[in-house]
This record gives C-alpha cells, sequence and structure tokens, in this order.
C-alpha cells in the first residue's frame, strides 16, 4: 500500500515562557492509503493539532509533513491553498457548511473551486448525495438538516474533490450516539468501498472501535500506535 | 456563478444590518444628489441673475469704462460692432447703452444715481428691466420718459407722471445739461443698490443729452446658449476686441460671482467627500462585523481550498451588492425629492449673495448626471471601503479561525 501521510518528527509549540506549551513532541507518523485511522487521546494532547498541522493548515516549529511524498511543510499561500483543494477533505466539529448555501451547492462549492466543469460537477453531486444517503434532499440549506445530515453533507463536500485523504476532527461530539456511529459507519462504507483514506480525532471508545488503527496522544507524544481489525 | 449567489444569499443573513447599511449608503446618495442640485439652483439663480437682470451675458466696453463709469471712455463707433452682433447666430439680442452719473432731482428732494439710456425695444432681449416694474408702463421711446427704482422713487418722493431733473455733465465739453422727464413707471430688481440709485431713459434722449449722438458706452449681449457666455475664447467675443474695446462673458466682468460658484462647488465637494468618508466608515463597520460572524465559516472556507483571491472577490461582491441595493433604493427617492424640490423650492428666505438677490423658494436643479455619476461614485466607493474587510478576511489563518475544532 502506498503511503498517503507521513510526518517526520513534528514539533509545534503554542506560546512562551511560563504559558509555553508542548502541543506536539516530534511525532512521527506514517498512514498508508486507505487506512482507517483514528487518533485518540485526552483533551490538550495534541489531536486537533497534529490534524491541523497534517492538513496543512497549521505551520509546524519543526518536522515535516509529506502527503503523498509533497511537503506540505514547505508550501504557503495559493499553492497549499491549491493542494488543500486538491488532496485533502475537510470534515469538522461543527458549523461545517455554509449556510446560505443549499447541501448540492455546498457539495459543488469545492468542485467550483477546482473549475470541474458543470455537467461533472452536477453529476458528481447527485452521486455523493447517494452515497451518504442524503438523496432528495440536497435542495434544502443546512438549517433545515439535522446535525448528522449536515455532517453527511459535510463528508460528501470532503469526498467530492476526490482528495487523496480525508481529515475530519471529532465530526461526531456534536451529535447524539446513535447518529454519530451512524455517521462513522457512512465514513467506514466510504473507506472500504473506495479505498479512501480517513483520519480522524475522537475521544469517543464507541467510535475508536470502529477504527482500523488508533494512534493515542498524550501530552503531544504518541503513546500507542495499534492496527485493530486489518 | 456560485460565489455570486454566496455574496448576494450572505446579504440577508443579517436583513438588519444590511437594511441599516443600506440606509447610511441611500441616505449619503441622496444627500448628495440633493445638495448637487442645490447648488446647480443656486449657481442657476445667481448667474440668472446677473446674465438676465441687467447685466447681460457678455458686455462690450470701452477699456476702463467699467472700473470708474467715466463717461469720456465711449465706444465712438459702435456700428461695426452693433452690425457684427446682428448676423452672429449665437446672439440672441443686444442692447446699446449709454450710462452716466448725474443728479435726479424732483420737487422735494435730490438725489445722485446712475443714469442708463437704453433702446426700449433692444432692452427687453437682454434685461429684465421691463419685467421688474412694480407700477406704471414700460418705456415707449418718447422723450420724456423715465423709470426709477422703488427705493429712489420713496427717496424723491414721487409717483407717476410727476417731474423729474436729470442733470448730468456733457460728454467731450463737461458742461452741465438737464432734461426734464415725467414718471413713467416704477421697477423693483431686488438688490437695493439697483432699487435706489438706477434710473433707465430712451437712449437717443440720452445720446442727445450727452452730446455722443451715434456714440455709446455699452452694449449688453444675451446669447442663445448661456453656456457661450463662459468661454473667454469665443469668436464673437474675440473677433469684437480692439486696442480700446474689451468684449467680455459675465465670468470675466464679474470675478467675485465666478468666485462665489467656485466656492460652492468647493463646499460641496467637501461636503460630499466628508459624508463619503462617513458611509465608508459605515460600511468599513459594516463588513467587519459580518466578517467576524462568519470567521469560522471564512476559516472552514479557506481550509477546504479557497484562495484568498477568491476570498477577496466575494467580500467585494457582498460590498457590490449592497451598494446596487442601496443606489437603485437612493436612485429612486433622490429623484422624488429633488423633483419635489424642482417643483416646490426649497425655502430659504430672502438673501442677496455677491450683489445678486436670492429671494423666496430655492429650486434644485434635477440632472441626468446626478443619477449615473453619483450612484458609480457611491459603488466605487463601497468598494473601495470594503478593500480592507476583505483583504482582512483574506488573511483569516484556518486554524485560528478554526479553534473550536479542526
Amino acid at each position: 500500500m502506498k503511503t498517503v501521510i507521513e510526518t517526520k518528527n513534528l514539533a509545534r509549540v503554542f506560546g512562551a515562557g511560563e504559558t509555553r506549551v508542548t502541543a506536539l513532541d516530534h511525532v512521527s507518523i506514517t498512514v498508508k492509503q486507505g487506512e482507517f485511522t483514528a487518533i485518540t487521546g485526552p483533551s490538550g494532547s495534541g489531536k486537533t493539532t497534529l490534524l491541523q498541522l497534517i492538513g496543512g493548515l497549521d505551520e509546524p516549529d519543526s518536522g515535516d509533513v509529506l502527503l503523498s511524498g509533497a511537503n506540505i511543510a514547505q508550501m504557503s499561500g495559493a499553492k497549499l491553498s491549491d493542494f488543500r483543494r486538491d488532496h485533502i477533505g475537510f470534515i469538522f466539529q461543527s458549523y461545517n457548511l455554509i449556510p446560505v448555501l443549499s447541501a448540492e451547492e455546498n457539495i459543488e462549492y469545492i468542485m467550483l473551486l477546482q473549475g470541474v466543469p458543470e455537467k461533472a460537477r452536477k453529476s458528481r453531486v447527485r452521486e455523493m448525495l447517494a452515497l451518504v444517503g442524503l438523496e432528495g434532499l440536497g435542495d434544502r440549506r443546512p438549517s433545515n438538516l439535522s446535525g448528522g445530515q449536515q455532517q453527511r453533507v459535510a463528508v460528501a463536500r470532503a469526498m467530492a474533490s476526490k482528495p487523496d485523504i480525508i481529515l475530519a476532527d471529532e465530526p461526531t461530539a456534536n451529535l447524539d450516539s446513535a447518529t454519530g456511529i451512524a455517521l462513522l459507519e457512512v465514513m467506514r462504507d466510504l473507506n472500504q468501498q473506495m479505498n479512501m483514506t480517513f483520519v480522524f480525532s475522537t475521544h469517543d471508545y464507541k467510535i475508536m472501535d470502529r477504527a482500523d488503527r488508533l494512534i493515542h496522544l498524550e501530552d503531544g507524544v504518541v503513546q500507542l500506535d495499534e492496527f485493530r481489525n486489518s | 456563478m456560485l460565489s455570486v449567489r454566496l455574496a448576494w444569499r450572505n446579504l440577508f443573513r443579517n436583513t438588519r444590518r444590511t437594511l441599516l447599511t443600506c440606509t447610511l449608503i441611500t441616505s449619503s446618495l441622496m444627500v448628495i444628489i440633493l445638495v448637487d442640485g442645490m447648488v446647480l439652483g443656486m449657481v442657476e439663480v445667481m448667474v440668472g441673475g446677473i446674465t438676465h437682470t441687467l447685466e447681460g451675458e457678455a458686455q462690450v466696453n470701452r477699456k476702463g469704462f467699467r472700473e470708474n463709469l467715466e463717461p469720456e471712455l465711449r465706444l465712438m463707433k459702435p456700428d461695426p460692432i452693433t452690425e457684427a452682433l446682428k448676423n452672429d447666430e449665437r446672439v440672441s439680442g443686444f442692447a446699446p447703452r449709454v450710462m452716466v452719473g448725474g443728479m435726479i432731482a424732483s420737487t422735494y428732494n435730490t438725489s445722485g444715481g446712475l443714469i442708463y439710456g437704453v433702446d426700449y425695444q433692444a432692452e427687453q432681449q437682454v434685461s429684465k428691466l421691463k419685467q421688474a416694474l412694480i407700477q406704471g408702463s414700460y418705456l415707449t421711446g418718447a422723450k420724456r420718459e423715465i423709470l426709477i427704482g422703488k427705493l429712489l422713487a420713496e427717496l424723491l418722493e414721487v409717483d407717476l407722471g410727476d417731474r423729474i431733473i436729470i442733470s448730468a455733465a456733457r460728454v467731450g465739453t463737461s458742461d452741465i445739461t438737464q432734461e426734464l422727464f415725467r414718471v413713467q413707471g416704477i421697477f423693483e430688481f431686488g438688490p437695493e443698490e439697483m432699487d435706489e440709485n438706477f434710473a433707465f431713459i430712451n437712449l437717443e434722449v440720452a445720446q442727445a443729452m450727452l452730446g455722443m449722438e451715434g456714440q455709446l458706452h455699452q452694449i449688453a449681449i444675451r446669447f442663445n446658449d448661456p453656456e457661450d457666455a463662459k468661454d473667454s475664447k469665443l469668436p464673437t467675443l474675440v473677433n469684437l476686441r480692439e486696442a480700446e474695446v474689451e468684449a467680455l462673458g459675465w465670468l470675466d466682468l464679474q470675478p467675485s460671482v465666478g468666485g462665489m460658484i467656485e466656492m460652492s462647488n468647493y463646499a460641496s465637494t467637501i461636503a460630499g467627500a466628508v459624508l463619503f468618508v462617513l458611509t465608508s466608515l459605515g460600511v468599513i463597520n459594516s463588513m467587519f462585523m459580518s466578517i467576524y460572524e462568519r470567521i469560522y465559516e471564512f476559516g472552514v472556507a479557506k481550509a477546504i481550498g479557497t484562495t484568498p483571491g477568491q476570498i477577496i472577490s466575494l467580500v467585494l461582491f457582498e460590498a457590490f451588492f449592497l451598494a446596487l441595493i442601496a443606489c437603485l433604493l437612493g436612485i429612486v427617492l433622490a429623484y422624488g425629492a429633488s423633483s419635489y424640490f424642482e417643483a416646490h423650492g426649497v425655502p430659504m428666505g430672502r438673501m442677496e449673495v455677491a450683489g445678486v438677490l436670492l429671494d423666496g423658494n430655492l429650486y434644485t436643479k434635477v440632472e441626468a448626471y446626478q443619477f449615473v455619476v453619483f450612484p458609480v461614485y457611491v459603488t466605487l466607493l463601497t468598494l473601495a471601503a470594503a478593500i480592507y474587510p476583505a483583504i482582512f478576511a483574506s488573511r483569516i489563518v484556518p486554524s485560528q479561525a478554526l479553534q473550536r475544532a479542526l
């Protein structure tokens, strides 16, 4: 399996002096194509920081992030924006969708940024809505969708750009348990059907149980890295 | 285009704020259009006051005459000038005059004054002498008739038909000459100086009295297009100029009024600029509030690959739509208000500006450019005001905006 994510000695420190906090302390991990990986750990362990650095949303103080061989730690500006757009799908915890756009338009948005022709966009939108089980709800705005449905749209949006990896930070945190598990099942199905690489953070044991691999962080250090179901 | 749709819809996420900002922009546009209309109206009244009351839009005088009204400084051979004016298509009319300072006496009183000898028919093409009459009738060409101002009539304690003696010095000899007249009419131009000092008699009578038959002091001109008078290089005027003869438009004849008009324009420009600045601050404030409310959303948009340029476009589109709505509203309201004040006027009372009487209502001028140029300015200004917030939004760091989650 090809390596899609590789971090080398990734370090990130916030603050200075007495307020200095080491969020990540020389973290090196490798994620291969098609893995369904959960990053776990208590609050403040560095889960979000690790995902932000992998996603190119933040810059490491030291170390490298290689995504499909490209070192995004050395990218900036529009080049980094374009890379994120084309190679990484994001699912956020909440306030995920653009409220004034319908579900379809939210999914279409990223393809517009990519310059995908209209016909292909519309077709892909329909395909994505079907994959996440939201056929017939495409014209609804986020305010007319449940939390679980909104997160499914977010998954569809993340998938729409055909990224190499999908990063999700506690995607089920604002959902009730059953809805959270249902969302994770959707992600899992996509992972298995399309061999899509998912890396998500969680501190919910029911969610962790569904991951192939657990990377446990504490105080910015990898304490455990285990493969489970694969 | 999704970003255009997105921008349009974003405007209605906080309808109250959008309405308030629109109201601010709309009000500014309305004020700018109304102020411009009022300034145009005032300028028109001032220019009309000067050019249509007595002075004419242009004048031909012997050089130096206007400065001290020295009777000796006359147009010795005015016929070629009047002939040229008759044949000039730009000229709608001209009035030959002689002017002399003299004593005006009644049975009861005496006063100094300026006596105009006018061609009663030609004068009607240039000045409002006939319209200014409040009593009696206009000149008919008869030898003894005289028109005097209302204040002069009061001073001399005369009424229609009463006798008046004019004493003046003949040109060339300086011999004193006297003529008897009877009050044919009493006029009121408005400015005190005119109503207290001016008297009008027939041109040929004045010429004979002063010993300047066939000669003139002044020729006042009106043009078919009043704008012609502003052109100091107008061939009509240039061709009349000689070594001793000047032919000038009203801007050169009344530089103080030109200055007043220029000052009015500056004042309205400054008022507009101040208004623009205040509006800009309002727009900047509103845009920033809108951006701060959506900072997480901008973080998400940037995270999924929206470039800084695309964020800037989005914010500028929002500003453009804001300006568009406000301007459309402003155009309709300003047109309504301007049209109302054009028809009914703005009550201004009575005041004299640069020797011109502004009396009663000031009527605004409605011009097409006001509804094209100013909205374009306002739109550009709104866009300019949105640049800073747009750049701010484009520089949002996703990781900081998304502090609560990835």
